[in-house]
């Protein structure tokens, strides 16, 4: 009898009360209690490592385009790597929950296995840690955030050098030069090198409820002036209704409160380093970006501040909020059957002004500020994997067009290739209201190639943006120190990062 | 265990006196092995590793023996952790040690159904802690969480105060998972002691007048002083070293409001990468714990 009818059946009471009454053994008792463990354990799975905060967005994948040039080379190279397993982790990414139900088509065309771990983004880098410590090998493909790149840059195999190394492991007609310019140096590149291959671009757009704004006789927001006045107002009429102005993913600790505070400093004319490399949040107009920040928190459902990007996507999908400057991958979600507002949202260019962005030659650490905050990732080439040349062969196969395409058909993200945007089944969905939606891309693919903002590349990044910076934060937002003064939070953040870049012995 | 004198074939292996039965070598063999592999082993390359200086960008770890333990007694959030464990230890066991000790009075009769409700009791204890965090997490969301809005109701909490974001209410939120998964273990604990206690004090007592108020505090409180011992120093031992609730629910916040030691050092670990420094804040967590520890068998004459 399986577990489950087991469980249907009070398999644990019964269980109790057989060892109480003396029917079964201790030994017989521990058994069954393990196993009962287990299948929570299970279900805790399942739980922490769903696919949010995009689950009901998923449209089903088109149908197989894959070329015969490609799928017969697949075939022949995949021989030799036959009943191999290659692994990875990834957090539970659109792209990464599509490739996961697709991968059967890689196994089946190379006889590879494929294994992929959906766990939450700290326990992604959590475990890239690890085994780049001990250089396990226990991955064979990582999954990086672009907050990571340059950390895990030594760790990594260069796709581009591979693909020309391996001749005979290259994919006909892979065409590193369509993937997105500004994504591979914002996402993948470290110190001319490619860490990785692009693979998902989440990306700061804004978002707006069209009948709330029609209702209170708003012009879309273009500025962050126009914004606040909207926010505002619209908290200001519909709170008694449980609507607010805007809502944010400001959870104390968390790197997406790290991403909003990026972002308003970028869009206040800051920047988190200075040409010194000394941070540089903690000026004037750090100050005013996080002023700013405070204010729309007032504006946002209180649930706000324990809220990563899950709760926000929550917030926009329940009806909660009027407004969102926020990941543009939430689009496609909020606007599927399942959501209690469907074909309400539009998108709308990130806001841009009134202030003036920090000039490139004005930061440091490689900091792109913008408009668009980007918050891509790409998978790499582990250099300790033992089975390199197999998940080489997948890696290429997940980054192809054929599947990229798919994958943003299924998932309505982003494509990391250029060619995606003009194929045929993407802008046949452009007009589409639901699952799988492609209405939204070309705002999506604007930002990209004109405001994309990028966090700065230093190898220590990944620590601070996910423990200092956001726990500081967190302190501010949620009362527990600072009184509400932004300029403390700020001074005592910048004394904490220039401590760490000194200890780097990166100034 | 083989004969010493046993035959191979025709000839006779005679195994060396250590490796016979009467030799304690292997009976205690797999239990030390075990000890030294994951006990021992582990500490000793964690005192190892706290001695040298980490570069998390260049990966270069430089031999500073004093360096990481400096930082541990000039860090802010280590004395910070330091207090939130101890608040956290000492509020959840309190809590779990009057209600175990209740409820195991309650359940302490030989009466129909009573054998089904101590079986009930273990259920809390086979989920493991991170779904239980989970479970309480989703419990306690401010837009849709249930105990939130029965609260909401109850006008005990503002829809402006989520749970989980004040710090003093973030960390009774954890210590309600922790107390709603582990008093079941006290009641265990409390009910196997009350369970053995004689049964001849109790009726001269009652021959003598004695009111149940009585015999409580001059029979059964002095009698399972020891059993109360114990449990208070492994649930105390297992409490300090919290992390699996804080990092669900809370992620050591709002701020660092729940932040233990262990979450500390995990958060050094998994997000700074700094290995030497988390493996000395850990060193620090085990030494607070057995000195602890230590001090409360001393002072409460814990025999074993």
């Amino acid at each position: 009898m399986s577990f489950k009818s087991y469980d249907k059946q009070t398999f644990i009471i019964d269980t109790a009360n057989a060892y109480t009454q003396r029917k079964i053994s201790k030994r017989d008792f521990l058994s069954k209690m393990g196993m009962a463990g287990i299948g929570m354990s299970a279900f805790a799975t399942g739980v922490l490592g769903g696919a949010r905060p995009f689950r009901g967005n998923m449209a089903h994948a088109a149908e197989n385009n894959t070329p015969e040039d490609v799928a017969k080379f697949l075939k022949e190279a995949g021989k030799s790597f036959a009943g191999t397993t290659i692994r990875y982790t990834s957090e539970a990414t659109p792209p990464t929950v599509v490739l996961d139900t697709l991968k059967a088509e890689f196994t089946e065309l190379t006889g590879i296995n494929v294994e992929i771990e959906i766990v939450p983004l700290e326990q992604v880098l959590a475990k890239a840690t690890q085994d780049v410590q001990g250089q396990l090998g226990t991955y064979d493909i990582y999954y990086l955030d672009q907050a990571w790149t340059s950390t895990f840059s030594r760790d990594t195999i260069d796709p581009v050098q591979y693909y020309k190394d391996k001749p005979d492991l290259a994919m006909p007609g892979f065409d590193f030069d369509d993937f997105s310019k500004p994504l591979v140096e914002g996402i993948c590149e470290y110190d001319n090198k490619w860490v990785g291959l692009p693979f998902d671009i989440p990306i700061f757009t804004l978002m707006y409820r069209k009948d709330l704004l029609e209702k209170h006789g708003i012009a879309v927001p273009k500025t962050y002036d126009d914004f606040t006045a909207a926010a505002q107002m619209i908290t200001a009429a519909e709170k008694e209704n449980g609507i607010f102005g805007t809502g944010c993913q400001a959870k104390s600790g968390h790197y997406s409160l790290e991403c909003d505070w990026t972002q308003a400093v970028w869009g206040h004319g800051g920047s988190i380093f200075g040409a010194d490399k000394k941070f540089s949040g903690n000026d004037a107009e750090g100050v005013a970006g996080l002023q700013w920040y405070q204010e729309m928190l007032r504006n946002s459902p209180p649930n706000s501040v324990a809220s990563t990007w899950d709760g926000q996507w929550q917030m926009g999908a329940s009806g909660q909020i009027a407004l969102c400057q926020s990941w543009a991958e939430f689009f496609p979600g909020w606007n599927a059957d399942d959501s209690k507002v469907k074909g309400l949202w539009e998108m709308a260019h990130p806001l841009q002004g009134p202030h003036s962005l920090r000039g490139r030659g004005d930061v440091g650490f490689g900091e792109i500020p913008n408009w668009g905050h980007q918050g891509g990732s790409s998978i790499a080439l582990s250099k300790y994997s033992k089975n390199a040349d197999a998940a080489w062969l997948f890696l290429q196969w997940a980054c192809s067009k054929d599947i990229m395409t798919r994958c943003t058909l299924a998932g309505g993200f982003a494509p990391m290739r250029n060619s995606s945007y003009t194929d045929p089944r993407i802008v046949e969905r452009k007009n589409r209201v639901g699952g799988g939606t492609t209405r939204h891309l070309d705002t999506v693919r604007w930002t990209i190639d004109n405001v994309m903002a990028s966090e700065p590349d230093l190898p220590i990044w990944a620590g601070v943006a996910n423990n200092e910076i956001p726990t500081e934060l967190g302190k501010l937002v949620t009362g527990q120190d600072y009184n509400g003064d932004a300029k403390a939070c700020m001074d005592q953040i910048a004394k904490l990062v220039d401590a760490k870049v000194e200890e780097a012995e990166l100034i | 265990m083989r004969d010493p004198d046993s035959r191979a074939g025709n000839k006779l292996i005679r195994l060396p006196r250590w490796l016979t039965s009467e030799h304690p070598f292997p009976w205690l063999f797999p239990a030390s092995a075990m000890l030294i592999v994951f006990g021992l082993y582990p500490v000793l390359y964690s005192l190892w590793l706290s001695m040298f200086k980490r570069n998390p960008a260049t990966r270069i770890e430089t031999f500073r023996p004093s360096w990481n333990w400096s930082k541990v007694f000039a860090d802010d959030r280590v004395i910070d952790a330091v207090s939130v464990t101890l608040t956290y230890t000492f509020i959840a066991l309190t809590i779990q040690l009057v209600l175990g000790l209740g409820i195991a009075l309650l359940l302490d009769s030989d009466r129909k159904g009573f054998g089904l409700l101590r079986s009930l009791m273990i259920l809390p204890l086979v989920v493991p802690p991170a779904v239980t965090g989970m479970m309480f997490l989703l419990m306690y969301d401010g837009s849709f969480g249930v105990i939130s809005h029965m609260l909401y109701g109850l006008g005990l909490l503002s829809p402006s105060t989520p749970i989980l974001a004040g710090g003093t209410s973030a960390l009774w939120g954890v210590i309600i998972a922790d107390v709603w998964q582990w008093t079941p273990f006290m009641v265990l604990i409390m009910l196997a002691g009350l369970r053995a206690l004689p049964k001849d004090p109790f009726e001269a007592a009652a021959i003598d007048g004695a009111t149940d108020m009585q015999a409580f505090f001059r029979l059964t409180l002095p009698m399972m002083s020891k059993i109360i011992a114990l449990a208070v120093l492994i649930r105390g031992i297992d409490l300090f070293r919290i992390y699996d609730y804080i990092k669900v629910m809370t992620d050591s916040g709002p701020g660092t409001a729940t932040e233990t030691l262990t979450a500390y050092a995990g958060t050094i670990y998994f997000k700074n990468a700094d290995f030497p420094y988390a493996s000395t804040v850990a060193l620090f967590t085990l030494i607070l714990v057995v000195i602890i520890a230590n001090l409360f068998i001393k002072i409460f004459k814990v025999r074993f």
